[in-house]
């Protein structure tokens, strides 16, 4: 999952669209994230390259809509409808995911166990 | 023992700036530049251009007012002839065009000089040509001037950035960026010249029913310069090639030129100065530069831009103009460029020239119009100069004139500025009543084909004129020709200008003496030292303190003060001007200007700083001269109310959250070049030498001179000692937080101030609120300065800093984008870390942020710092593992090995190597923690200097390797890591990297000049403001809420 920044990167994603739940004003996508070229990679638990500065997902809330619509804890977060999370600021995540007219995110996540799955498939279709 | 360093990168810093001032008022020098290529094209300028001379020889002569009277009657009935036959040359122009709307024709027609055209034709786009160069004014002035403006005014809110940029760098670097400003100028030159002579035709059109002026016909005009753009270019866009264009057949125009017997002529053509603008001129920049203006032109409103210049203008010079203003006035009805025809008075060029000394000083509502008058001039000086400027010249004595110009002022004021309207005539003047505006066509029609400008050595001997208003005038048009042009600053060296400029600084009439002092600015700014040598070896600088001395109006004051600012910059001169200047800098200015009073009036409130032009340009000399060595620190921390009225200053700052001006950045610096070395230069220290820290205090601060002059040997055992010093202090650091300063009996003054713990808070402050690089970098300088040292002061501002919640906010700071404040705030931490609670603080918060700046294997981190910064980090990590194995374990969890062995082996840089091998061998030293070591897959091979392979054996060869540092590496091998990890980073720093360190900013200030830097006063400025917003606000606040606690918490935000 590491990259060089500039370099095109081949990864295995996961669409994940979520509907945001309105509570009040609010809208809520109930999960919560880290990371961001602002702040210090060094101490994000989830990734593997700890220079990696993308936004990950820290938390995802019982029941809430990330949830139903699968996201998990440690789910590095690629796009955010379109828009490129790799790198950008913590707080530029957090916008693009908060906006008040929209009802729907589609996320672009990657995680390990995709990479994993997708590696063992890829290795045991030769074997067959 | 600790890095002092920081004084001498203040220097470097400083003395890069103080140039820019020059080109304050002197835009108009730009403008110059474009007439230039317009100049070049027809032969009949030539023709006309000698004619003109001779007939201002008679001229001048003739003094009378009957004369004058007369000769404007003579003027106007020209004006009218010419009127009438500008209209038939429109016509024809205008059939031509139509007939073939083919750019390239025409404008090789134009260049070449037209031989099959008539003769009149061939005056008409003389005049046209230069009329456009007028009526640039209007449209180009709003470009130029804020350009100018930008330079000069730190306030300019609304100057094109691109252009401040590019101006800032001319400050620091020199004439490129300089170049590239005359560039852009002309090219909107060139935009303005097409509409202008369209315009021009159309004005004499006018009568036809437009009203010439500007407003309506603009969009005519404009379309019409489109067009022929187009024809000349095929290119609208690409003016850039159309100026190429001009700028070559200009060069040409030059050579033949050259060929004619006229010297001076010559002179001109061949400046240096005018072939790099045309090269300049196909350059890209032009392109870009252009772009933005056209938008203006296109819009037709010259209002716009002009509303926008004026009030800029206003602030730079708002107070200072009026005294002028009236001088000006007359002068610029003499100006006015009495068309053609009109012999120049005897003073007729000396008016031309007030006409421009007004461009450049005067005041603000005119110069819009001024400035374009002066790139007229400029141009036609230097290319074509005899032929359209000169007639405007001798309005001066004429009363009538007088009360034209009287009632244009209003008129301007009130409008956008006229382009060109002091220097035209009165029939002209007259004209451009009723327009409303003043067409720029109408300028040009003014401008007499057969006058010239005065050349350079007219210029010079018109300094000494009898009469005075000459004397102003010949200044002004030097300042002028001054700007930006060094060739034209060379020669009026080589012909012995600077010395009578200096005289006239003692002249008692001010209009002299403010005028002179102008020109010397401009003169003394630049790269060429020789200028600034000059104007000091005939007692230029006493000359300019008496006259500060003597002098209330603010504006001389500011010329003066930008004048010893750029000579400031000049290291032998620095020390001359703390011997004449000094004392009067401060009383004059700094402690007025900073608020500060001696002793302050109960009842009153204390005065806040006021950041006048006068106090920055000050600051900035002192904060050059201030880094001239330990007797300028002398000087100055013993000068009588410098160190409080700039505490002062900077506390106001704080108070008001206005730090992130060039003034506040000055006085930092100032700050932190008198608070190097403090330990040991000030009276007295001796008595606080700690005590604790060395057995034999006394004798250690001597000592420790001795071996820091000695270099790394005598270095290292001064570490040592230090380093004892440093166990002892974490024995004694409990006290600390208690305790435990001084008691004072009196209240501090002077010097004292420098280091009292006090300060702490200051500095603090500055580096929470400040978001200008500079005075992170110099705050950050300071501490690290005054935390230097093992007297006892230093000790009490370390635990300051902590007490003070200080550490938290340095480590933030390493997560800065500017490599200089990284460093600073590194070598600061390494030596807070003297302090026994400080290293482990600064060890287990602080190792991630310092670690995280450590380039990684091939792949630099993103911030791509530069070697001095990656080895002043790496230093201060070997201080804080030093001593201590807690630290030393940190160091390995924030994965540091990885990157350090990298570094060792890969580095390209041998000190970046050799310092990353110290802390590798710090680490390995302590046994304790090879276990883990070996676990992690670490062997002693990798912590071993020599034991690495032959790649690392021939870095070490290199020739860049001093040698004092290969001894050194020798002793660590043998002696205590610890001890010899010490010594490294004096060599780095100590006392002879002293000098080095300053060079080595200055050139980078130079380098850098171009992006941002610290010579532009505003830009670097303006680009740090930004940049460092766009940091801070990317930083999530939540974040900031724990920042006390020196471990940032990652940011977890819910969505």
């Amino acid at each position: 999952m590491s990259y060089i920044p500039g370099q095109p990167v081949s990864v295995v994603v996961q669409r994940i669209e979520i509907q945001k739940l309105r509570d009040g004003d609010n809208l809520i996508l109930g999960f919560s994230i880290g990371g961001g070229i602002d702040q210090d990679s060094n101490q994000n638990p989830f990734s593997e390259d700890k220079t990696d500065k993308g936004i990950y997902v820290t938390r995802v809330s019982k029941g809430g809509p990330a949830e139903v619509a699968g996201l998990r804890i440690g789910d590095k977060i690629m796009q955010v409808n379109g828009w490129d999370m790799t790198m950008v600021t913590h707080d530029q995540a957090r916008k693009k995911l908060t906006k008040k007219n929209e009802d729907v995110v589609r996320l672009l996540v990657t995680r390990r166990s995709l990479e994993d799955v997708v590696r063992q498939s890829m290795m045991q279709q030769p074997t067959h | 023992m600790q890095v002092d360093l920081v004084c001498r990168i203040c220097d470097a810093a400083v003395s890069g700036r103080s140039s820019r001032e020059e080109r304050s008022r002197s835009s108009l020098p730009t403008l110059t530049a474009f007439n230039n290529p317009n100049c070049s094209h027809s032969p009949a300028d030539i023709k006309a251009h000698n004619f003109g001379q001779t007939a201002t020889m008679e001229d001048y002569d003739v003094p009378s007012a009957a004369s004058i009277l007369a000769s404007v009657k003579e003027q106007e009935a020209r004006f009218e002839r010419l009127t009438r036959a500008l209209e038939d040359e429109r016509r024809n122009v205008s059939l031509q065009l139509e007939r073939g709307s083919l750019p390239s024709d025409m404008l090789a027609g134009r260049t070449t000089g037209m031989s099959n055209q008539p003769l009149a034709w061939q005056q008409m786009v003389m005049q046209e040509q230069s009329p456009s160069n007028q009526t640039s004014l209007a449209m180009m002035q709003e470009p130029q001037e804020v350009v100018e403006e930008t330079v000069t005014i730190e306030e300019d809110p609304g100057t094109p950035t691109s252009h401040v940029s590019v101006v800032t760098s001319d400050d620091g670097t020199t004439r490129r960026t300089e170049t590239k400003d005359h560039l852009t100028n002309m090219k909107v030159t060139k935009m303005v010249k097409t509409v202008t002579t369209r315009t021009v035709r159309q004005v004499p059109l006018g009568p036809d029913g437009l009203p010439l002026p500007e407003g309506s016909s603009p969009l005519g005009s404009y379309t019409d310069s489109i067009d022929r753009r187009y024809m000349k270019n095929g290119d609208r866009f690409i003016m850039p090639q159309a100026t190429s264009t001009l700028t070559r057949s200009y060069n040409n125009y030059a050579d033949s030129y050259s060929d004619t017997p006229d010297t001076q002529f010559r002179h001109y053509a061949l400046h240096d100065g005018y072939g790099d603008v045309t090269e300049n001129y196909g350059s890209l920049s032009r392109g870009v530069n252009y772009r933005p203006y056209r938008p203006y032109m296109a819009a037709g409103g010259y209002r716009p831009e002009n509303s926008y210049t004026l009030p800029i203008r206003k602030e730079d010079y708002g107070h200072v103009a009026q005294p002028q203003v009236p001088m000006g006035s007359s002068t610029v009805d003499l100006n006015r460029s009495q068309p053609e025809r009109f012999q120049p008075e005897p003073y007729g060029l000396e008016d031309d020239r007030r006409s421009l000394g007004q461009d450049e000083e005067e005041p603000f509502d005119l110069e819009p119009d001024y400035s374009t008058a002066n790139r007229r001039t400029l141009p036609g000086r230097t290319i074509r100069e005899p032929l359209r400027n000169g007639p405007r010249v001798r309005g001066y004595e004429d009363p009538i004139e007088a009360e034209l110009i009287d009632e244009r002022h209003p008129y301007i004021h009130g409008m956008y500025p006229a382009p060109l309207a002091q220097p035209e005539r009165g029939s002209l003047a007259s004209l451009d009543h009723m327009g409303g505006r003043r067409s720029p066509s109408i300028d040009s029609i003014r401008k007499d084909p057969r006058w010239r400008d005065p050349d350079l050595p007219e210029v010079i001997a018109m300094l000494g004129h009898p009469i005075d208003p000459v004397k102003s005038n010949a200044a002004a048009y030097l300042q002028h020709l001054c700007y930006e042009n060094d060739k034209i600053k060379k020669d009026v060296r080589q012909l012995k200008g600077i010395p009578v400029l200096v005289g006239l600084l003692d002249h008692p009439k001010s209009e002299v003496h403010r005028k002179a002092c102008g020109a010397l600015r401009n003169i003394s700014f630049g790269k060429d030292h020789d200028n600034k040598v000059a104007i000091k070896n005939c007692d230029g600088i006493p000359a300019l303190i008496r006259l500060m001395r003597k002098t209330n109006d603010m504006e001389v004051r500011e010329l003066i003060t930008g004048t010893l600012w750029n000579l400031s910059s000049y290291e032998p001169l620095k020390m001359v001007i703390i011997n004449h200047g000094l004392q009067t800098m401060t009383n004059e200015v700094v402690i007025p200007h900073s608020g500060w009073e001696h002793e302050p009036n109960e009842d009153s409130k204390p005065r806040d700083a006021e950041w006048t032009t006068v106090f920055k340009n000050t600051s900035g000399c002192l904060r050059n001269v201030s880094s001239d060595g330990a007797e300028a620190r002398r000087r100055l921390r013993e000068c009588e109310g410098l160190v409080d009225a700039l505490l002062h200053a900077l506390q106001s700052a704080v108070g008001k959250k206005d730090m992130d001006n060039k003034s506040v950045e000055n006085c930092v610096c100032i700050m932190r070049n008198l608070s190097y070395h403090v330990h040991k230069e000030v009276p007295g220290a001796e008595k606080f030498q700690d005590p604790s820290a060395l057995q034999g205090p006394d004798s250690s601060g001597t000592q420790r001179k001795k071996k820091d002059d000695a270099g790394c040997f005598g270095g290292k055992k001064a570490k040592e000692e230090w380093f004892n010093q440093g166990r002892k202090n974490g024995e004694h650091d409990k006290n600390y937080d208690t305790l435990d300063l001084p008691k004072r009996t009196e209240p501090t003054k002077g010097f004292e101030l420098l280091y009292q713990p006090e300060v702490v808070r200051l500095y603090l402050s500055l580096l929470t609120e400040s978001q200008n690089y500079n005075t992170l970098e110099a705050a950050a300088g300071a501490l690290q300065n005054l935390s230097a040292g093992q007297w006892t002061w230093s000790n009490y501002i370390r635990a300051t800093v902590r007490k003070e919640k200080g550490l938290p906010i340095l480590v933030e700071l390493l997560r800065s984008d500017s490599d200089k404040v990284v460093r600073a705030v590194a070598i600061a931490l390494r030596n807070l870390s003297i302090d026994r609670r400080n290293k482990d603080l600064i060890g287990s918060y602080a190792m991630r942020d310092l670690v995280s700046n450590l380039p990684s294997g091939q792949q630099r981190p993103a911030k791509n710092l530069e070697e001095d910064t990656v080895v002043a980090i790496l230093n201060t990590i070997h201080e804080i593992i030093t001593d201590s194995s807690e630290n030393a374990r940190s160091l390995m969890t924030a994965q540091a090995i990885d990157k350090l062995v990298a570094i060792n082996r890969t580095s390209q840089s041998a000190r970046e190597t050799k310092a990353a091998s110290h802390v590798l061998q710090t680490v390995w030293s302590y046994k304790e923690l090879r276990n883990a070591l070996t676990k992690d897959g670490w062997n002693k091979t990798h912590f071993q200097p020599i034991a690495t392979g032959t790649p690392k054996g021939s870095k070490s060869c290199k020739p860049g390797y001093d040698d004092t540092t290969l001894p050194l590496m020798e002793k660590n091998q043998g002696s205590r890591g610890c001890g010899s990890g010490d010594m490294i980073p004096m060599d780095e720093f100590g006392p002879d990297g002293y000098s080095t360190i300053n060079q080595r900013d200055s050139n980078s200030k130079y380098k850098s000049s171009d992006g941002s830097s610290d010579l532009q006063e505003r830009e670097p400025f303006k680009n740090d403001t930004n940049r460092k917003h766009y940091i801070r606000s990317n930083r999530p606040t939540v974040s900031l809420v724990d920042a006390c606690d020196v471990k940032p918490q990652p940011v977890d935000s819910w969505v």
